[in-house]
């Protein structure tokens, strides 16, 4: 089941975890825009810190660093592919007469490679903070307070209860069909992929006769009785929830501030390296 | 008064070519808990679906005939008006459950139903209540076992406040401690609350005990209609292969060796009794 492991929530409770999703969307927006402002290395390594604490009071430490891990690959690419563009037309960064042939110039370019990588990174982070702390639930709820579409949300929340309960089944009939003999690890890329067709087939059908019994019970349950459907819980901003608001819109603010009216120097020029 | 009421029902499914159900025509009181039974393939589960009109709205296809539940003709309501008042509970639990957490699974069709948020909170308390699952209410589906699942999804039909609860071979994924508790809990609605129960089912050793009311089905038609003793000591069931409880079957075994005990017992309960008696008498 390990495969699935990722997908499934698991229940904690922290502080964050407990927040409103949509403050937390909200400071996610926000940290997206900002990252978007800036090109410059200091400001996207300030994004980068500001939101550790927020992964270590909600103990999520562990997935996320696995999230990063995700991203790893995508984050080298886009070191090289920046990073060799830059060198061949390196007009426009600041503090780089082309062509690049000073150790200077080279930790220049190294730096604005370096930021640009930075900036997904913590776009990543952003989102996997909030994925990794809000429930399923919390967050279907929040779509539904939002005014998106009930059958939206609830194809959503029951997309996600269904993935213990699929992956369970995948492992079932893997093991079913490797005790007849099928030899999943066999044979090329492509006989690979083929191998696959028979455990895919018999979830595929499983899955479509689980969805009509499941219709017919939503039918059962007076599914589309009233456009005005009620609910059970509902989310209410707390006062947690309007700090970390305020918070976002100040930092936002701040932000633009700099963007417009502070000249933000390279690290390399700090440093006076 | 009739709760479940049918004429000369006929249906075809809109793929099939026969006929599932066969000009069934019964009865079903006010208070009652019937048992539905035949053997697999005779359209029981097409006859459950009648009763709350997923037969014909949702799979469509041609019936013919008469059927009206609480007084509602099913052929011009729709099913979630009829779901006010019949609750189905299907075979298998695990589909049955869709929410995250147990209690908003129990809520879900009062929130269809635009019940008021106070009013969803009492009856969800009342249904978890009366089922005995408090203690589950905010528990993942996946983390239940088959009989919790399906106490859940009992639970899901109760806090509607059906008239009528139709279940299709409720216990079939479970062992038989589990569909003992699940048959106690629809006992405890029916006697309790007047729920009217039709409870589709091949164990009947454990279901026949609760009920007043047998329904035998065979080839899409109703064959046996009556009394549970009447009905398991006919000479049809047991050439249907209805699976006679064997209280009753050890009478008429007894019965053909010559021992007459007088009566037909139902339950295994029954039978001891009536044996002890014989064995004094003589
Ligand atoms: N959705 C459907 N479309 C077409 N035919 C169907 C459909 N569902 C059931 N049937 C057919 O109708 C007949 C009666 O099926 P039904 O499920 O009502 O029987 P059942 O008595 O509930 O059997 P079991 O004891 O196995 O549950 C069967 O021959 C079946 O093939
Ligand atoms: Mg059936």
């Amino acid at each position: 089941m390990s495969v699935f492991d990722g997908l499934r929530f698991r229940m904690v409770s922290s502080p964050i975890h407990r927040l409103d999703p949509r403050a937390k969307f909200f400071f996610v927006c926000v940290m997206f825009v900002i990252a978007v402002l800036f090109n410059q290395l200091l400001p996207l390594i300030v994004l980068f810190l500001i939101q550790m604490p927020l992964v270590f009071v909600a103990g999520v430490q562990r997935e996320w660093i696995r999230s990063l891990r995700g991203a790893l690959f995508l984050a080298v690419m886009i070191f090289v592919i920046n990073f060799v563009f830059a060198y061949l037309s390196p007009g426009g960064i600041q503090g780089i007469e082309p062509p690049v042939d000073t150790l200077p110039e080279y930790l220049m370019l190294f730096e604005n490679s370096f930021a640009l990588t930075l900036r997904f990174v913590v776009l990543i982070e952003s989102f996997s903070v909030f994925f990794l702390t809000t429930s399923p639930d919390h967050l279907g709820l929040a779509l539904e307070q939002s005014h998106v579409p009930y059958e939206f949300c609830f194809a959503f929340t029951t997309a996600v209860r269904f993935v213990p309960v699929l992956a369970e089944e995948a492992q079932t009939i893997m093991d079913a069909q490797k005790a007849r003999g099928l030899e999943l690890e066999r044979g090329n890329f492509i006989k690979r992929i083929r191998n696959y067709i028979p455990i895919l087939i018999p979830l595929i059908v499983n899955a479509i006769r689980r969805s009509l019994e499941l219709a017919e019970t939503m039918e059962s349950r007076a599914w589309g009785a009233t456009e005005k459907r009620t609910n059970l819980y509902v989310l209410r901003l707390k006062k947690p929830d309007y700090v970390l608001v305020m918070m976002s819109i100040l930092m936002l603010v701040l932000a633009v501030y700099v963007r417009l009216f502070l000249p933000v120097p390279p690290l390399v020029v700090i440093l006076q390296i | 008064m009739a709760v479940i009421e049918t004429k000369g029902l006929t249906y075809t499914y809109p793929s099939g070519k026969k006929r599932t159900l066969e000009d069934v025509s019964i009865t079903i009181e006010k208070g009652e808990f019937v048992v539905l039974t035949g053997p697999s393939g005779c359209g029981k589960t097409t006859l459950c679906r009648c009763f709350n009109g997923l037969v014909p709205h949702f799979y469509g296809g041609k019936l013919e005939g008469d059927i009206s539940v609480t007084g509602l003709r099913v052929s011009e309501h729709s099913i979630h008006e009829l779901a006010r008042h019949v609750g189905l509970v299907f075979q298998n639990p695990e589909n049955q459950l869709f929410a995250l957490f147990v209690e908003k699974d129990v809520a879900f069709g009062l929130e269809n139903l635009g019940v008021p948020r106070d009013e969803i909170r009492k009856r969800v308390d009342w249904a978890l209540q009366t089922t005995g699952i408090e203690n589950l209410r905010e528990r993942a589906p996946h983390e239940l076992s088959g009989g919790q699942q399906q106490r859940v999804a009992i639970a899901c039909v109760l806090a509607m406040q059906p008239d009528v609860m139709v279940l299709d071979e409720p216990t079939s994924f479970l062992d038989p401690s589990g569909a003992q508790k699940i048959f106690e809990v629809i006992s405890e609605l029916n006697k309790e609350m007047g729920i009217t129960v039709v409870l589709v089912e091949h164990r009947l050793d454990l279901a026949s005990r609760y009920s007043n009311h047998v329904l035998v089905m065979n080839e899409g038609r109703v064959v046996l209609d009556g009394e549970p003793r009447e009905v398991f000591n006919s000479e049809t069931a047991r050439l249907i292969g209805v699976g006679v409880p064997k209280a009753t079957r050890l009478s008429q075994v007894l019965e053909e060796s010559g021992v007459d005990l007088g009566r037909v017992p139902v339950t295994s309960g029954e039978a001891s009794h009536i044996l002890k008696e014989v064995l004094r008498r003589d």
